[in-house]
């Protein structure tokens, strides 16, 4: 995954959309890779993208969101920058896109510039979320975001998790949802994702490519090694 | 039914729709717009119905007709909503009508901004709106206590025939947690048919009137003692608490509520693992405020910590509790900003070396 000049994720609404494109573009700056990073979230308030910007700063990566006082606004705000650095540029780009096809309707604005070509288009899946119980709901909220967002879906991460009761069995289980889910819209599932504490368990379990995540996107108190001392929740 | 992973204002909203609430009406402001999102998605499937009001003003009064025909009903907001329609609430109180009100509390004053806060603690609890009424103000700490607390707030709703605020900040709202829904849930109090309920007359019984209207002073005064030990009892009943760390000797005792008791108890882990023993008791009832089990747990600690995100306003109950029996200290973000664990931490060693300043004398 993610050898595409322009990744995208998508998703519905509180799928971990943001914690997976934060763990991506750190992951790719920690490589040495140049990486911008755009929030397109309108739809949520809180647990951004932009609230990382210190620790997205910190590794050198590049963030496109409001600016000044804006930035812990509600409003539907979409830096014109992002534009331009779908047209063209020499680092890779990660877009974080609000949830559902509400969500997705900022993407559709931009379809005129996407390089769909050099775009891979990443659905993140998780079954114990009550939106998509089952891959019948998941297929129907894939094509939802296709029409909304104007671009296909190139391929799925799994992702189905319960916070800290998550054990091997629900990331296997989700895994199994979304496996079936690839199978009728002829996407593959290009990884799954699971928490660095329990990673090495889910790799013994599986073949699949496995997306270790650290955890990004919390309130203070889920968080006793990292903290936070700003206003919004991530590591600062 | 097996766990979802659910966001606290998805799970207060299923929670209501659990509890048999089949209507709501309300008005959007973050940072709360999820549930009335969730409810809109939701009710259809029940049969039930779903009304975005033009104002909150209209939401709530559509509340008190709702209420009024006997049905369960819910409305949400957030702190400048909540104000909107506290002139509706003391009517819904006059009345005796069994209402469920969410206010995710955002920061203040005025239209402030979207990020969490606990500065709609005096609304909630002493100064709603007009007239002598009291709300039952429930305060979760987290996604499945928001659901549990929503269900119970139904059946204290319907028993005392009196609206009941759940008060959440807006972490409560935003943040996912694991939420299970019991299956064959019974109510927590015993509850009668509500024959006092507008359901149509046929002329074969005496008129229902839902009212608050009492133009004759004795016959007010007499609704008002009725009221008043309406309140009483839930004073001697309702109080909830949760009691943290006391099981070991401790030299302060922290009393805060919501998701800051919960940043509070991640300190106090902390500090037990290097040997320092701090104790916490987290008021679940805010009216009713547990101002004995604060008073008990108190008299073995040496000085208090309130915690808050506000000016302080719990202090004033923290101190009717020890009515000045210990001092009281305090830390508190406003804004929006957050206490972090780290700050509770070090507030805690600061009162051990003598560098933090009580805000309140024994």
């Amino acid at each position: 995954m993610t050898r595409s000049r322009v990744t995208v994720l998508v998703g519905h609404f509180g799928s971990g959309k943001t914690e997976i494109a934060l763990n991506l573009a750190l992951d790719l700056a920690a490589s040495g890779t140049p990486v911008t990073m755009a929030d397109l979230d309108v739809v949520k308030p809180y647990f951004r993208t932009r609230s990382a910007r210190q620790l997205l700063a910190d590794a050198g990566v590049e963030l496109l969101a409001p600016e000044g006082e804006h930035i812990h606004a509600d409003l539907p705000i979409i830096v014109p920058q992002i534009r331009s650095r779908l047209r063209q540029s020499d680092r890779r780009l990660v877009i974080d896109v609000g949830g559902d096809d509400v969500g997705a309707r900022v993407l559709g604005s931009l379809a005129d510039v996407v390089p769909v070509a050099e775009t891979e288009c990443l659905l993140v899946l998780n079954f114990r979320r009550p939106s998509t119980p089952d891959a019948d709901r998941a297929v129907a909220m894939v094509r939802e975001i296709e029409a909304v967002g104007r671009l296909p879906v190139t391929g799925l991460v799994a992702n189905t998790h319960l916070m800290d009761e998550t054990t091997v069995e629900v990331i296997l289980d989700g895994l199994r949802s979304a496996l079936e889910c690839g199978r009728r819209l002829g996407v593959p599932v290009v990884a799954v994702a699971a928490d660095e504490a329990i990673a090495d368990q889910v790799r013994r379990s599986t073949d699949r490519t496995v997306l270790e995540l650290r955890r990004i996107v919390a309130p203070a108190f889920a968080l006793p090694r990292r903290r936070s001392t700003g206003p919004l929740f991530v590591v600062n | 039914m097996a766990k979802k992973l659910m966001k606290g204002s998805e799970a207060i909203g299923e929670a209501a729709v659990q509890a048999g609430c089949h209507l709501f009406f309300g008005y959007p402001i973050t940072p709360q717009n999820e549930i009335p999102e969730y409810m809109s998605m939701r009710l259809p499937q029940v049969g039930g119905t779903f009304v975005q009001a033009e104002s909150e003003v209209a939401a709530s009064n559509m509340l008190y007709g709702a209420a009024g025909s006997g049905e369960r009903v819910m409305t949400s907001s957030s702190s400048p909503g909540v104000s909107l329609m506290a002139e509706a609430i003391s009517y819904l109180a006059g009345a005796e009508l069994p209402v469920v009100i969410v206010n995710i509390m955002r920061a203040g004053p005025g239209l402030g901004g979207i990020l969490p806060s606990q500065g709609d603690y005096f609304q909630a609890t002493k100064g709603m709106a007009h007239g002598d009424f009291r709300l039952l103000v429930l305060a979760p700490w987290s996604v499945q206590e928001a659901a549990d607390l929503v269900q119970d707030a139904f059946d204290l709703a319907d028993y005392y025939r009196n609206p009941v605020l759940v008060l959440g900040d807006g972490l409560i709202g935003q943040m996912m947690e694991p939420v299970e829904f019991r299956e064959g849930r019974l109510p927590i109090k015993p509850l009668e048919a509500k024959t006092w309920a507008a359901t149509g007359n046929d002329g074969s019984k005496p008129r229902s009137v839902i009212n608050s209207l009492f133009l004759d002073p004795e016959a007010l005064e007499r609704h008002n003692v009725h009221l008043k030990e309406k309140y009483d009892r839930m004073v001697r009943d309702e109080v909830r608490f949760q009691s943290y760390g006391l099981d070991r000797d401790y030299d302060v005792l922290i009393v805060a509520y919501g998701t800051v008791a919960r940043v509070c108890s991640t300190a106090i882990d902390e500090l037990a693992a290097s040997g320092v023993h701090v104790g916490m008791v987290r008021p679940v009832t805010l009216f009713p405020f547990p101002y004995q089990a604060v008073r008990e747990a108190a008299a073995r600690a040496s000085s208090v910590l309130v915690v808050e995100l506000s000016t302080g306003q719990m202090i004033e109950d923290v101190r009717l509790a020890l009515a000045n029996s210990k001092p009281i200290h305090f830390l508190n973000r406003m804004g929006g900003m957050l206490v972090s664990p780290d700050a509770v931490v070090d507030k805690i060693r600061a009162m051990a070396d003598g560098r933090s300043t009580e805000v309140v004398h024994a």
